[in-house]
């Protein structure tokens, strides 16, 4: 789950090593780390609608 | 032997896979016009949309032409404001729609396949119906330059109600027009989609996919997302120009904002639907003239990505003075600075494969270098435009004229002149003329910079872009820009000319045309034959 | 808070930027608290832009110099250091966030429109602005005066060519004002480089912005959202004054309205509305309609020899009043007042062989205003 999580992450920084993204591949389980990328879409969007309304405040 | 590197591994293709090319009993193809009409050979229609795209280039060129020749000197020579309007908004229409993006396409049609080891495309047919819709569109969107009221007046933005209540009649012929457009860029997505995904050769996976494939991947996602909001967009104009609702018209309760929103929701995703394949080129161009792997290629994929997602969520950004709410200002201001965090990686990328390369410089590599420096300075305009404060004085001038000019032309349109160097020798069989592409790139490079950079000079004096006239103040800058307009469209015919003295004849190219190109395309011989790879090549990955 | 940025700018100052200020190269600093951290965000971003371009770009002229094949540079061939690429992920982050807290400082500033002194309506309409001082009872519109002659090349060319206005917007300096934008037909954008405002005026809209100038003076600028045909020629010229030339000012304005009003009960002779007419008509009609009366078919017909013009006086003055909907023709009712409309009116019925010999009296059409 974590390994899921940090790959993501490195994935929206555009960081990744080659090694790591072996591993991922083949796991061979696409759909943990499309739900997981939608997943920290949302919370990255809702971060920053936060960080706007505490700045407009 | 080509050293073993990773992403792009070397690869031994079975050579009969290549003499089986044409062995086959393929019936003979129709003579003449016929052929091209009914092609459905991904190489021949690759070479219709890139002939398309280019024919469209001059045109929207002599648009340009006529728009600087009227901002030559303060004062109204040439032709009257009317007639201004339409050439900035049919320059910009034309460009867009029918010359970068067709010309990706068109590179798509022809390397994909090669590039993944496919026979063509998944959908041959539809490939066929989505070339042959883009000249139906344009013609149709050309044709309203001779119809009473004239042509589209309003910007390639066609902000309502400008274009609604106000438009020229020929408004509807524009809507049907860009609806047909848009359904050939819809299903020339598909169609690229369905082949990257399901005729990559036996044993290349998603990440061992060259770079340019990957990114068109990215970019017909793209499209299929956006491509629809733009045809609601544009029906909904077309039912309140003609059937009286009020969707944009505020005297009816309308909202012409939301036009705004929902342009733009399509308009920036746009964007990077013409920069995300000119990354794939030059990601393709750079390691194979430094003799080097691309460095980082698992964060170039994942950068991409991000980009993407990034696009849909800046699109306000464009809206910074029409008096959005104080937390939506904040809100898109902080994405939009975020997206220079993924570029920044490109860009460094790039620059970290050249380091302790061993680098030379062919045609498609200038335009590759020339793409990063100039493409870098557009970014850093762009990441001052995305200072909503400091916007409120740009928006709307020649800063911003010349910011998406320094990413559209020595960006996406360089990138493009480096693919086509970088391949004719795989199309025709023969090099370029390395003389005449390297007097097209100087005389390229020079223009360009005279062209844009004093424009940025002019917006922050205080010129609004889309005037027939300027206050006194902006004629040296007006005066430089038209001059280098000039030399940039002329020198752009020195590369016609490289192009047709090419297809005639020239040095002949190996197979591997290019010392250092790894990628599967350079296994086939040169010219590629009409039918390659009808049986899979196998695909041996270079282990890591 | 702000003042490491603003110091930022004074050493871009001190590089030798304030030469471009001069040659107008570059983006004023205004006569605004506002446009002057405007400025300061905009130096501040520049030169972290040269500083990132310089060190991007050197390292990539370096390789392309040092690692020439020409000179038998021999490849090596690494590929990926996950700690380089974090590096240049996180600093590029860090300036970002760097710039992000002056600038949400400034835009939070410019938003705060409250506690203001005087608010001013600010209307687009194609092609001028008309101004309203609320609760003031004065109000005009504001035309580009540059003639016609200049622009088609047949007189030289003044000074302020296309940026100077028949009646400037006259405010105080000293006193916050709030700037009220809205549009009578397509998007404007209203736009005075100095004051660092830039607000699209939108029809249904009513925007919000505010200013308040710390120097009289004269300060210029133009519509900056594409309009139609004459959006080049829409500019906005503000004459800020001390704040008791001002009111002189205002009490100045009210009293001739009071005297505009009289003409429209009196009887006017042909020929002084012909040329109040012909006036009137130059500088709002001849854009579309020609000064020959021409027009250029069919987006903006022809008026002489127009059988129906010529045939229907209360027609004429009913397309001046209200406009032809969902054609090019605006509604004047509010832009012009009676005697202007009466004089404009006459002057087209009787120009260009169009002799109808028809006097239209201000009376007559103020009272198809009041229908």
């Amino acid at each position: 789950m974590w390994s899921v999580v940090k790959s993501v992450l490195a994935a929206l920084l555009g960081v990744q090593s080659n090694q790591q993204r072996q591993e991922d591949f083949s796991s061979g389980k696409p759909t943990a780390y499309i739900v997981t990328g939608i997943v920290i879409t949302l919370l990255f969007i809702l971060v920053l609608i936060f960080l706007a309304r505490f700045a407009a405040r | 032997m080509a050293p073993k590197l990773p992403p792009q591994p070397p690869l031994q293709h079975s050579t009969t896979a290549v003499a089986d090319g044409q062995a086959h009993g393929h019936a003979a193809p129709p003579k003449g016009i016929w052929r091209w009409l009914l092609t459905t050979n991904h190489k021949e229609i690759g070479t219709l949309y890139l002939i398309f795209s280019l024919t469209m280039f001059f045109i929207g060129g002599i648009f340009a032409l006529v728009v600087r020749a009227e901002l030559f000197q303060p004062g109204l020579q040439l032709i009257e404001p009317e007639f201004f309007n339409q050439m900035t908004t049919m320059h910009g229409l034309i460009m867009v729609f029918a010359a970068v993006m067709p010309a990706f396409t068109g590179l798509a049609n022809w390397m994909i396949p090669l590039q993944i080891g496919a026979p063509d495309m998944a959908l041959p047919r539809l490939n066929n119906f989505s070339f042959w819709l883009l000249p139906v569109a344009f013609t149709l969107l050309l044709s309203t330059l001779f119809m009473p009221g004239g042509g589209p007046n309003f910007g390639w933005t066609f902000y309502a109600p400008l274009s609604t209540n106000y438009g020229p009649p020929s408004t509807t012929f524009f809507i049907l027009a860009l609806h047909i457009a848009g359904i050939s860029s819809i299903l020339g997505a598909i169609n690229i989609i369905a082949t990257i995904l399901n005729m990559r050769a036996p044993g290349m996976r998603l990440m061992d996919m060259p770079l340019f494939v990957w990114t068109w991947l990215v970019t017909a996602f793209l499209l299929i997302a956006v491509m629809p909001v733009l045809a609601g967009v544009i029906t909904m104009m077309l039912m309140d120009i003609n059937f009286g609702t009020s969707f944009f018209n505020a005297a009816g309760g309308g909202d012409p904002v939301l036009f705004q929103h929902l342009f733009w929701f399509f308009g920036h995703p746009e964007v990077y639907i013409m920069i995300l394949p000119a990354f794939g080129i030059v990601s393709a161009i750079i390691p194979t003239f430094a003799r080097k792997p691309l460095f980082g290629y698992a964060s170039m994929v994942y950068a991409t990505a991000a980009i993407a997602l990034l696009s849909f969520l800046v699109w306000a950004h464009h809206m910074f003075v029409v008096g959005l709410p104080l937390v939506a200002e904040l809100f898109f201001m902080y994405s939009t600075m975020l997206i220079a965090v993924p570029t920044g990686v490109k860009v460094f990328n790039w620059i970290t494969t050249l380091f302790r390369g061993s680098i030379s410089f062919e045609s498609p590599m200038l335009f590759a270098l020339a793409f990063v420096v100039l493409f870098t300075i557009g970014g850093f305009s762009g990441l001052m435009l995305a200072i909503a404060p400091a916007d409120f004085q740009y928006h709307d001038t020649y800063f911003v004229v010349a910011h998406f000019h320094y990413v559209l032309v020595p960006g996406a349109i360089f990138a493009i002149m480096a693919g086509v160097y970088y391949w004719l020798p795989k199309w025709t069989g023969h090099y370029p003329n390395e003389r005449l592409a390297q007097w097209h790139f100087w005389f390229s490079v020079i223009g360009v910079n005279l062209t844009f950079f004093p424009m940025h000079f002019a917006g922050l004096a205080g010129m609004p872009r889309r005037i027939p006239d300027y206050a006194l103040q902006f004629a040296d800058f007006n005066l430089l820009s038209s001059i280098g307009a000039f030399f940039f469209g002329a020198s752009q015919l020195l590369f016609v000319l490289g192009v047709i003295l090419c297809v005639r004849g020239g040095k002949k190219a190996p197979a591997k045309a290019w010392e250092g190109a790894v990628d599967l395309e350079w296994s086939v011989p040169s010219p590629a034959p009409l039918h390659t790879f009808e049986t899979p090549p196998v695909f041996h990955r270079a282990s890591t | 808070m702000h003042s490491w940025w603003r110091w930022l700018s004074v050493i871009s100052l001190a590089m030798g930027i304030s030469q471009a200020q001069a040659n107008g190269w570059n983006m004023p600093i205004g006569v605004t608290d506002t446009s002057g951290d405007i400025y300061g965000l905009h130096m501040t971003i520049f030169w972290i832009c040269v500083v990132i371009g310089v060190l991007v770009f050197g390292a990539m002229f370096y390789s392309l110099f040092r690692y020439r094949y020409s000179k038998g540079a021999k490849a090596s061939h690494f590929h990926e250091h996950t700690g380089v690429e974090v590096l240049w992920t996180v600093i590029p982050l860090l300036i970002l966030v760097g710039m992000a807290v002056p600038a949400t400082a400034t835009l939070k500033d410019m938003y705060d429109s409250s506690d203001a002194e005087l608010d001013v309506m600010v209307t687009g309409q194609q092609w001028r602005w008309r101004y309203e001082y609320l609760g003031e009872d004065v109000a005009f519109t504001s035309n580009m005066s540059t003639p016609r002659a200049q622009i088609s090349g047949e007189e030289t060319r003044g000074e302020h060519y296309l940026l100077e206005v028949d009646e400037p917007l006259v405010l105080p300096i000293n006193r916050k004002i709030r700037l009220l934008m809205t549009s009578d037909d397509v998007i404007h954008s209203w736009w005075v480089p100095d004051l660092a405002v830039k607000q699209d005026s939108i029809p249904g809209f009513i925007n919000e912005n505010w200013v308040k100038i710390n120097e009289p003076g004269i300060y210029r600028g133009q519509c900056a959202e594409l309009c139609g045909i004459d959006h080049g020629f829409m500019p906005v010229v503000v004459h800020a004054m001390e704040e008791a030339a001002f009111e002189d000012w205002l009490i100045g304005r009210k009293e001739a309205a009071a005297e505009k009003a009289m003409g429209v009960d009196r009887e006017w002779a042909m020929a002084e509305l012909a040329e109040r007419g012909e006036s009137v008509y130059q500088s709002i009609c001849s854009s579309c309609h020609q000064v020959d009366g021409q027009g250029s078919p069919p987006a903006f017909p022809a008026l002489a020899n127009n059988e129906q013009l010529i045939s229907d006086v209360d027609w004429h003055i009913d397309k001046v009043l209200n406009g032809v909907s969902g054609a090019a023709m605006p509604a004047f009712r509010s832009t012009l007042n009676p005697v202007e409309i009466a004089a404009v009116v006459t002057y087209t019925r009787n120009a260009w062989g169009n002799d109808t010999g028809d006097v239209v009296q201000p009376s007559t059409v103020a009272e198809q205003i009041s229908e």
